[in-house]
């Protein structure tokens, strides 16, 4: 058994005392009773001594109850001044007639009857005079204080006491000696170099007492999320892209080959901005695929395609408009890559819809890839990020064809549709001179963090309470 | 999206099956099923197939896909003698008019609110809220033909559909709901679109409201259709729908002769495509053989050509087929998504982090190192956070947002260091020493890059805290060109702060925070701070 210093010093003391109160040990200890019956729960929870708890009631006399000890109750002095009987007129001028009426009443020392106070045989002593005279001569033996406290004559205070008593075990651990020898914390140099620690007595440290709560400077938990992501990405052969926040209408909607009447486009849905922008060379083949289809199998939208819309501004609404820049530019197979970058949307912010978020979006493009080997890397990928079940289901994009929505299994949630995916359409990458199939998928990847964080409110992301961070663990298995 | 409710006892009638069966498969057709109930299933179809827009659009298809009739579906046109002309006046108004007669109808309930409900899907999906494409649904024996489409003087009078009184067009998009719902389409015109019979009685005025006059009722078995709009294409497209929609439902389909030219057709169009492309696209081994029965389960006639080639036949309700492309979607989904091959693509390519990220990961180490802990707050901010609170003058180069959804979102952020002391305002409460940090985007004007940032609150936070922890920054970030000089930041208090300095540029700023954003912020007690560009390092 392996004792504080404390409770050493503690037994030790208890020794000569056998049973003692706590405020007598803080005393001989030079400490205080509060550490003193603290110690005591320790060796008590070694069964070394006993604590026991003692509440006594005090009584003391209030200012009104001092002067009623020294010259008698209310009803004590009016029913002396009473002889024999009196008309209750009469005896309604004594000053303290009020307070004493009901009390002498109350003793069956008078009894009233049409108008005339008539004095009993004999006054004995009331409970209330009795108790008074105990609390007024230093008494605190009393059973109660009859009605001296409801009339405000006394005040009651609860004393509470810590008896300490050895028990047997503890009497016999002190008989077989106890090294009291004050013990040594943190080592110091001195000690270490010397080799003096050796006959020092090492503090041994209790793991019942919980350490001390510190924080450290740590990655935001979504970061770790969005890292994962990337680092599985890398080693899968990808590389990164970004691009800028502000595009224009046509890289945004008309390269992806969004009607220029489709519904995504209205002020109701996309930050728009009052810049112009000017569009790249080749914007013609553009116009063509919507007008007719160019020269690919495809009728196109038909109707005149209309240039100042293209030429406006918009906050990205999808990392879309950034891999098809990437492909413009990069041309010849093959190619993978991937963006992980914020995206906006014109939404009401509640908890699970915000203005903006981030979006994953991966491309492969190369000589002979098809949508079965698109399949074939969704699986793949989702595997990785720690979903073994994966099913797909057909979907609809604008500038996808075919088009597939992979969905995941959940524990307790089901089937959960994580992002989408298909096989960029021929009107999408014939203007910009690709001739290979482009594979390519999206992913609102603050889905994934909602499911892994087990958050309810999105925001908690951005905004965040810095706690949360703090409580979040780092490190979770795939 | 549009949201469609299928009848279960309507939908096993015209599939020829039971509902089970049918909501089985419904998802791998390509739709989300939103609600099962008792007697009816909420079903989601996608924008571009707007043939699936109403029960017996679904039946036709699953009736397909199950393999209970398959091919393409014929639907005959026979002529009714009704004619129709378009007033010139509406070039520049609503110049595009489709019609067509359809008889021996016997509507029930399921079958009205199909109808109805396609009506209203289509008008969202085709016709952009109405502006593209309107369709007015009336009873052909209330009225008599010919039927003139006119531009009409707006203070004509008629009763509308739900009213006892008439009314002037004018009053319509005034006190109709549905004219003030869509009076944005036509209020900008001198004249409005409006459908008149023989006697002058008017059928319709749209795409605002039809008359009372032609009210569709159960009793009705006769109908004549109309479709206005702007695009000929989407006009028809709509036209081929309701009416096969309604040939499906039981009704016989007839021509209407609109200026002389004969309308609808109902006749499908013709592709010829390559089943080596179908393959090579969904790495599929498909021939010709082969991808006959699957087109004809999705409701395409195909027959094979010589080599590779196949004729496919699609349906005048397929306006979602552009494209060969859109034509080997239908052959994937027919062979069936949960069928396919999933392989991993053989391209090999050697991956790279993209700079700025990369950056942004070292960065982040140091910053970690020195006890920071990283938040991520919004790009879009506004003026008060980024400026007024910061005690800093209105930036030149925040960009605006045109139509903000609230005054805390008007612009994109240009500084980090505002984002971390708003963090700090909300975390107010909670225990000190807090040290945050980010890294990421900001734009200067339409162009964006990336910065650095890190704040700390503590009650003995101060210059020499700040100043040893940009030291730490600059080394470690091997930043020996960069130079530290005075500076006159009114965010942080003077004598107290500094700026990084890129030769003459400045480009980054450090210090104790002024108490006047501080107090700005909420906070109370010394603030600290410092925030860099990281182009220069890039």
């Amino acid at each position: 058994m392996e004792l504080t210093a404390n409770e050493k010093r503690l037994l030790a003391e208890l020794g000569k005392h056998g049973s003692a109160d706590a405020s007598i040990l803080a005393d001989e200890l030079s400490t205080d009773a509060a550490a003193v019956v603290q110690w005591a729960h320790l060796a008590a929870g070694r069964g070394l001594v006993q604590v026991n708890r003692e509440v006594k009631e005090e009584y003391q006399l209030t200012e009104e109850g001092e002067a009623y000890a020294r010259d008698g109750l209310p009803e004590r002095q009016v029913v002396e001044s009473i002889d024999g009987e009196i008309p209750m007129g009469e005896l309604s001028r004594h000053p303290l007639a009020k307070v004493a009426i009901g009390w002498m009443r109350k003793n069956n020392w008078i009894v009233i009857d049409h108008g005339i106070a008539r004095k009993a045989a004999a006054i004995p002593e009331s409970p209330d005079e009795i108790a008074l005279e105990k609390i007024a001569a230093g008494s605190m033996d009393l059973d109660d204080c009859g009605e001296l406290k409801s009339r405000g004559l006394v005040t009651v205070h609860e004393q509470v006491r810590w008896i300490i008593e050895i028990t047997p075990a503890g009497r016999n651990l002190l008989n077989a000696g106890i090294d009291l020898r004050s013990e040594a914390g943190t080592l110091t140099r001195e000690q270490i170099l010397s080799g003096s620690w050796r006959n020092e007595v090492l503090r041994r440290y209790s793991l019942a007492t919980p350490p001390r709560r510190i924080y450290p400077g740590k990655p935001h938990p979504y970061r770790l999320i969005l890292d994962e992501v990337r680092t599985l990405l890398l080693e899968m052969g990808f590389s990164e892209f970004s691009g800028n926040i502000v595009q224009s209408v046509f890289w945004n909607f008309d390269a992806l080959f969004q009607p220029q009447d489709h519904p995504a486009r209205e002020m109701q849905d996309t930050f728009y901005l009052e810049h112009t922008s000017e569009l790249p060379d080749g914007w013609e083949k553009v116009r063509d695929m919507h007008e007719h289809g160019g020269e690919t199998s495809s009728t196109g939208w038909g109707g005149a395609w209309d240039k100042t819309k293209a030429e406006g501004s918009v906050l990205r609404t999808h990392s879309t408009a950034l891999s098809i820049q990437y492909l413009a530019t990069h041309p010849e197979p093959p190619l993978k890559a991937f963006s992980l970058s914020r995206v906006y949307r014109r939404e009401s912010i509640d908890p699970t819809h915000l203005a903006e978020f981030e979006q994953l979006e991966g491309i492969v493009m190369d000589e002979g890839v098809t949508f079965s080997h698109l399949l074939g890397f969704l699986k793949e990928f989702y595997h990785r990020m720690g979903f073994s079940d994966v099913r797909f289901r057909p979907a609809y994009f604008p500038y996808t064809e075919p088009s597939v929505e992979p969905e995941v299994w959940v524990d307790g949630l089901g089937w959960v549709e994580l992002g989408g995916a298909g096989v960029f359409r021929e009107e999408v990458t014939s203007p910009f001179g690709i001739s290979y199939p482009v594979l390519a998928w999206g992913l609102g990847i603050s889905r994934v963090a909602m499911l892994r964080l087990g958050l309810k409110d999105l925001r908690q992301l951005y905004k965040s309470d810095i706690d949360w961070i703090r409580n979040t663990p780092s490190y979770r298995r795939i | 999206m549009a949201i469609i409710t299928l009848n279960y006892e309507y939908l096993e009638r015209l599939t020829k099956t039971d509902r089970n069966t049918i909501l089985k498969s419904l998802p791998m057709i390509g739709s989300d099923i939103e609600r099962v109930e008792e007697d009816h299933a909420d079903v989601e179809f996608f924008p571009d197939r707007t043939d699936l827009y109403s029960v017996e659009g679904v039946a036709r298809a699953m009736r397909g896909f199950l393999g209970i009739e398959t091919g393409l579906p014929h639907y005959h046109v026979a002529e009714s003698g009704i004619s129709f002309s378009v007033d010139p006046g509406l070039a520049g108004i609503r110049p595009v008019l489709g019609s067509a007669v359809i008889r021996n109808l016997r509507f029930d309930d399921a079958s009205i609110e199909s109808v109805m409900a396609l009506q209203e899907a289509l008008h969202w999906a085709i016709g952009r809220g109405r502006s593209k494409v309107a369709i007015g649904v009336h009873d052909l024996s209330t009225v008599k033909p010919p039927f003139r489409y006119i531009a009409s003087p707006r203070d004509r009078q008629f009763v509308p559909l739900d009213y006892t009184e008439s009314m002037t067009m004018d009053q319509i998009l005034d006190e109709h709901p549905k004219g003030r719902a869509y009076a944005g389409i036509v209020e900008q015109f001198d004249r409005f679109p409006l459908i008149v019979d023989a006697d002058d009685q008017v059928l319709s005025f749209p795409p605002i409201i039809n008359g009372e006059l032609t009210r569709v009722t159960s009793d009705t078995t006769d109908i004549l259709l109309d479709v206005t709009g702007t695009d000929e294409r989407a006009v028809q497209n709509t036209v081929a729908i309701i009416c096969t929609a309604f040939a499906e439902a039981g009704g016989t389909i007839e021509s209407v002769v609109i200026d002389g030219q004969k309308t609808p057709s109902l006749e499908p169009v013709e592709r010829i495509i390559d089943s080596d492309e179908c393959a090579r696209l969904l790495g599929l081994p498909l021939t010709p053989e082969l991808i006959v029965p699957l087109l004809e389960r999705m409701r395409f006639g195909a027959e094979p050509l010589e080599g590779s080639k196949v004729r496919v036949t699609i349906p005048c309700y397929r306006a979602d087929i552009m494209h060969d492309w859109d034509i080997f979607e239908d052959v994937a989904i027919a062979y069936g998504f949960d069928r396919f091959p999933a392989t991993l693509p053989p391209t090999f390519t050697i991956g790279s982090e993209d700079p700025a990220c990369r950056f942004i990961r070292i960065v982040s180490g140091v910053a970690i190192g020195l006890g920071y802990t990283e938040v991520m707050p919004f790009t879009l901010t506004n003026e008060r956070v980024s400026y007024d609170q910061m005690q800093r003058p209105e930036s030149e180069s925040a960009l605006k947002v045109l139509h903000p959804i609230s005054i805390e979102n008007t612009i994109i952020r240009t500084d980090l260091l505002p984002m971390l002391l708003e963090i700090l305002q909300l975390n107010k409460h909670r225990e000190l020493p807090q040290r945050i940090f980010t890294a990421g985007d900001v734009n200067d004007g339409t162009l964006t890059y990336q910065k650095m940032a890190i704040a700390a609150i503590h009650p003995s936070a101060d210059f020499s805290e700040i100043y040893a922890t940009v030291d730490v920054f600059l080394r470690e970030l091997g930043a020996e060109t960069l130079t530290i000089a005075p500076s006159d930041d009114p965010a942080f208090l003077p004598g107290r702060q500094g700026a990084v300095m890129n030769g003459s540029e400045k480009i980054g700023c450090f210090g104790e925070l002024h108490p006047d954003a501080i107090v700005a912020f909420d906070l109370e007690h010394p603030v600290i701070g410092f925030e860099i560009d990281m182009r220069p390092f890039l």
